[in-house]
């Protein structure tokens, strides 16, 4: 891609007209920054829908007995909260939410690819969300978000809509893998060469390719299910000749690079956020991207390190073991790049950094349990069990979470034009660090001590450290609605934040908050990374940008 | 891909706007590809998952594939490969009439295809009586992913009569043709998935 | 723009403290679980249950002092680096990109760290996992919602508790009846998946005596929480022995067949009694001694065979003992759930009779 293609009616100088009306404009909208909130607003109502049943486990909890609600509806409520949390809460978040609102405003594009696409993407999402809830009118599905046949398949009639759901939703990220890549292959600005792109950019380079190889293996372990419940096609059912493990090898090919899928944006923002508010460049900026391809491939080749205990052949233990070791590796790179960009730095204490800094402290904490699943003997004592709940939660609400949270409080202002509450945002990231530690670091030694997981009644000498855990839990609940009164009264009340309240040197700070409909009034050409704060921007072709002047095309002196 | 042409605007001047375009379809319908391949793969590693945890193949009480039939119809499905290849080829050369011949047959083709699949389901059914949920994994494998198949298939017969009446109604130029190379792909994509099942089936 | 000049060029002595604080708590942090109490947690009854807690230690102990150095350095970072107030608001921080020797051995030292775990857990995993099959043959099958035990000379199948020798090897194969569950017993830090139609086996030698809970660790069912009541006893020779004779003399009459769920169930001569217990420990678990629609996972049974608001059974047939004894016998999986049938429920035809019988003294 040259300079001079920019200047020759292409893509890069092609503006779609300008949206008209409030259907056009904010509901089937085709603007990517338009999509991406829209992802977002959807992906935190199912967020507190998801929570809601979060507190509904921690409130059975309390009692060894159990009591607040039936063993059926406990075993519906963690199975909706945990499809839920994945599939319609991080994953749309982090991909359809975040990567459509940043990464085009960061590679200098209009628009991703498929504008058209991108809103039928959007599109099937609320409405497998809505299918996925409304399962509770007939019979949600009881399983555990993982479904394991045969259990599944004596499920309620919601168990083949939770598989509908979750195929639609998988469409939609199929749909977006192909977009963003696309995009990110094609519509870099002139002279942002990959080792130019932001680290945000390089995130979700990594995961479009997971979103669309990953999710399409999900997609038939489903499809079969459904045929399965519906037709009583025998794929799983051993009765019959099927295999109950084939079942767990189809969804683990696809959930554990979906592991990577909810956590390689969440990478990509945490990069960005630590220099901004370092005031300094990005330590080791080529390990940090190609680690995240590291992962991402690595992802693949690990799935069955989920089934240990499934009579997976010895050997396939023992490969399984060594390739998932293998990612503690360029896991702890990024770490070890991260905290060495603090060093030396200026450091500002915003809110994003806050969450940015969590995150950096609990995924770690997540990465380290994680070592004792991948061993096969500490995982034969540990697989199933609370300490598997506590590591998956640090990874995704410590490391994730914290992660989209740190997005929140560093792109509201982006999005919205108007700066999160600070003081409400410390509020809510203190309330949330000590309530999250408080909710889950117990569970590791409740799991060692003989507490399985998906149980709605359990031992009673574990009732003081459950009680501690749903304390917390309420503590964190309390965080996070600090963060939503934070979004409404910001929105209407928050300090305007200008072009760029963080001093921020990515692309999508040089313009507007929020951007024009058209992104750039003239594509910009790139010369260098954007971390490099000592100097000038590495950008031309930006001068316009925060004048009232309209681009060329829309004046017609172009040409 | 070969581009034959360079598009031209209007003015005669290049249609910089088109060129590109066409380029982000064809990645992304690559990459559609890519991903529509991966759903076939993974229904055929459950099927060979299977296949391997049960008693010998095909399990007992059903008889072997009759393979002679299902090659017959193989040479249908490549032909009309063949032909969608020509048809492209030949409108790349602008031969308008052999284009459209072409794809006339690829579309003949293609539906004796799934005639001929047709039949073998029908035979199958009602006189093996091998049925997709009654006849254990081997129902299950082999109608899900054949029948998977054949409807790529269908769906392909489709588009390209779809095709077919565009380029009668003038839709595509001999610069513009981003559908008539999307299709062919489609075509070989199909073909290349039948070779795999064909082998996986009836031969193995 | 100022840039930090001071700092740009060596580490500082505070770096220096900082990081010797974090080598004492690290340290401190390693040795406190290579001393853990872990067996006081849980106890640990086999071989290679032991193993397994020193490679706990070992995984903990370099875990917990990585952790240490993570936190603390970003937390000394984090306080040391802040920006003043005295700063200009335009003050960067040093403006460094990389430093390859450095990457280089973080890069290497994890790699390492890797290789040594890798090699660790394989040894003990080798241990666990590719002993020879030998001693005492236990099988052990899961069911919603308890898990049986078959013996060598014992007809037919043990509930409640699986009694096994101290010092003896066990290899227990298992296998499910019905759904996938997961046998666990803590104190062995051992567990596998009872999957159905498939066998798997475990093998290992209890060498400490006593009582330890077994535990369902996959979820099988509505009553999946209460799959833990069941008890592995290790025991001296000479007890085992008493057990496993009682064992068989209390089930010489019992075939070692399994249970037909076929042939017509002669229901005269029904012990209500005798159906009663049965009832509490095959069926309650399901279903509850009250009216028809107190359903737990399937109807309440008190009065099934004399409801006139449910002349029928849940399978649509009029609610006569015979019905009643044939859905004991075949079971049945459909629209209106799942019902196991005798071979699953380990129910003979005499059982069967008992419990009708029972069924139809509730009126």
């Amino acid at each position: 891609m040259s300079v001079a293609a920019a200047h020759s009616g292409g893509i890069a100088d092609h503006i779609h007209p300008e949206p008209q009306g409030f259907v056009r404009r904010y509901v089937f909208s085709i603007d990517h920054k338009i999509i991406g909130i829209q992802y977002l607003i959807t992906g935190f109502v199912f967020m507190m829908l998801a929570g809601l049943l979060a507190e509904t486990i921690r409130t059975q909890l309390l009692n060894a007995s159990g009591g607040f609600v039936s063993p059926d509806t406990y075993n519906e409520v963690y199975s909706v909260h945990g499809s839920a949390m994945v599939w319609l809460v991080i994953i749309p978040i982090a991909t359809g939410g975040f990567g459509n609102l940043v990464f085009p405003l960061m590679i200098g594009a209009r628009d991703v690819a498929f504008p058209w696409l991108n809103m039928l993407s959007f599109w099937i999402f609320p409405v497998s969300g809505l299918m996925l809830f409304s399962s509770f009118l007939m019979g949600a599905p009881a399983a555990g978000w993982t479904e394991y046949p045969p259990v599944s398949l004596q499920g309620a009639p919601g168990t083949t809509m939770w598989c509908a759901a979750i195929f639609l939703v998988g469409v939609s990220s199929t749909l977006t893998g192909i977009n963003f890549l696309v995009t990110i292959l094609k519509m870099r600005a002139p002279g942002m060469t990959f080792t130019r792109m932001p680290l945000f950019v390089w995130g979700q380079f990594a995961t479009a390719p997971l979103l669309m190889i990953a999710t399409t293996a999900l997609a038939a372990a489903l499809a079969a299910l459904f045929m399965e419940r519906v037709f009583g096609v025998p794929f799983y059912d051993p009765t019959k000749g099927g295999s109950p493990v084939l079942w767990q090898h189809m969804f683990w090919f696809y959930s554990h690079p979906a592991v990577y899928i909810m956590i390689l944006p969440l990478f990509g923002i945490i990069s960005e956020v630590l220099p901004t508010f370092s005031r300094k460049p990005i330590f080791g900026y080529k390990l940090i991207a190609f680690s995240s391809m590291a992962i991402a491939l690595l992802g693949f080749m690990v799935w069955a390190h989920h089934m240990f205990t499934s009579g997976l052949a010895p050997f396939l233990q023992v490969l399984f073991m060594v390739m998932t070791f293998t990612i503690a590796v360029p896991t702890g790179v990024k770490i070890f790049s991260w905290i060495a960009t603090l060093w030396g730095g200026k450091i500002h204490y915003s809110t994003a950094m806050l969450f940015a800094l969590g995150f950096l402290a609990l995924f770690t904490f997540g990465g380290i349990t994680g070592v004792f699943l991948a061993a096969v003997p500490t995982d034969l004592d540990l697989h199933g069990t609370y300490f598997v709940v506590g590591h998956f939660h640090y990874v995704l609400v410590g490391g994730s979470l914290m992660g989209v949270f740190a997005g929140m409080y560093y792109w509201f202002a982006k999005m919205s034009g108007r700066l999160l509450n600070e003081t409400l945002g410390k509020v809510h990231f203190w309330l949330f660090f000590v309530g999250f530690n408080m909710t889950f670091l117990p569970m590791h030694w409740l799991g060692f001590m003989g507490m399985p997981r998906w149980v709605a009644t359990y031992d009673p000498q574990f009732q003081f450290w459950n009680r501690f855990e749903s304390v917390g839990s309420y503590i964190m609940t309390l965080g996070i609605l600090c963060f939503f009164i934070n979004v409404i009264y910001s929105i209407r009340a928050g300090k305007k934040a200008g072009p760029n309240p963080w001093n921020a040197r990515t692309l999508e700070w040089q313009i507007p908050s929020p951007p024009n409909y058209y992104n750039f009034k003239h594509i910009p050409t790139v010369y260098g990374l954007p971390y490099d704060f000592s100097q000038p921007l590495p950008y031309t072709g930006l001068e316009d940008e925060l004048t009232d002047s309209p681009p060329a095309q829309l004046t017609g002196a172009h040409h | 891909m070969a581009i034959a042409a360079i598009p031209h605007d209007a003015h005669g001047e290049v249609d910089q706007l088109y060129v590109e375009t066409r380029e982000l379809r064809l990645q992304g319908f690559l990459l559609f590809l890519i991903s529509d391949c991966v759903l076939f793969s993974s229904f055929i590693f459950a099927y060979l998952y299977l296949r391997n945890t049960g008693q010998g193949w095909p399990p007992p009480g059903i008889a072997r594939l009759d393979v002679a039939f299902a090659a017959w119809n193989s040479v249908v499905l490549f032909g009309s490969g063949a032909t969608m290849h020509y048809a492209l080829e030949n409108w790349k050369h602008g031969n308008f009439m052999k284009y459209m011949w072409m794809l006339i047959a690829t579309i003949i083709l293609g539906a004796m295809f799934l005639g001929g699949q047709g039949y073998e389901y029908h035979h199958l059914i009602f006189d093996e009586k091998v049925t997709w949920a009654g006849s254990g994994i081997f129902g299950a494998s082999f109608f899900t992913l054949t029948g998977m198949h054949g409807f790529h298939v269908f769906m392909g017969v489709c588009y390209l009569t779809v095709l077919l009446l565009q380029t009668a109604a003038g839709t595509y130029t001999y610069q513009k043709y981003f559908g008539i190379t999307a299709g062919t792909l489609y075509w070989h994509f199909v073909d290349v998935i039948w070779v795999v099942l064909f082998s996986i089936f009836y031969l193995l | 723009m100022v840039e930090q000049k001071a700092q740009a060029t060596s580490l500082g002595r505070g770096f220096w403290i900082a990081t010797a604080v974090m080598a004492v708590a690290a340290v401190a942090g390693a040795i406190y679980w290579v001393y853990a109490p872990i067996e006081s947690w849980v106890p640990s009854i086999i071989l290679t249950a032991h193993q397994v807690d020193v490679f706990f230690r070992f995984l903990a102990a370099v875990g917990t002092a990585i952790y240490v150095f993570v936190v603390g350095y970003i937390v000394y970072f984090t306080i040391v680096f802040g920006a003043k107030k005295t700063d200009p608001p335009d003050a960067i921080g040093v403006q460094i990109h990389d430093n390859h020797k450095l990457e280089f051995w973080w890069t290497f030292f994890p790699t390492l760290l890797v290789v040594i775990i890798a090699i660790v857990s394989y040894l003990i995993w080798a241990e666990i996992i590719l002993k020879p099959a030998s001693g005492v043959v236990v099988e052990a099958i899961g069911h919603q919602f308890n898990f049986t035990f078959r013996y060598p000379q014992i007809n037919g199948e043990v509930t409640d508790e699986i009694h096994l020798p101290v010092n003896v090897p066990v290899t227990l194969n298992l296998t499910s009846s019905d759904v996938i569950h997961s046998f666990w017993v803590p104190a062995m830090r051992l567990k596998n998946d009872t999957i159905p139609g498939m066998v798997t086996a475990i093998k290992f030698t209890p060498y400490r005596t006593g009582r330890y809970p077994i535990i369902c660790a996959q979820f099988c069912g509505t009553l999946h929480s209460t799959m833990n009541k069941q008890v592995l006893v290790v025991e001296d020779e000479a007890s085992f022995n008493a057990w496993y004779h009682g064992m068989q003399l209390k089930n010489a009459h019992v075939s070692n067949a399994l249970p037909s769920t076929s042939g017509t169930i002669a229901l005269t001569g029904g012990d209500a009694a005798a159906g009663q217990a049965l009832f509490s420990q095959k069926c309650s678990a399901c279903h509850a001694l009250g009216p028809f629609d107190q359903k737990i996972v399937g109807p309440g049974l008190r009065g099934v065979l004399h409801d006139p608001k449910h002349p029928t059974l849940v399978d649509g047939d009029p609610a006569t003992p015979e019905n009643a004894a044939k859905i004991l016998q075949q079971g049945f999986t459909g629209p209106m759930g799942t019902m196991p049938n005798a071979t699953t429920n380990g129910l003979s035809d005499k059982d069967i009779a008992n419990v009708v019988a029972y069924l139809n003294s509730l009126k």
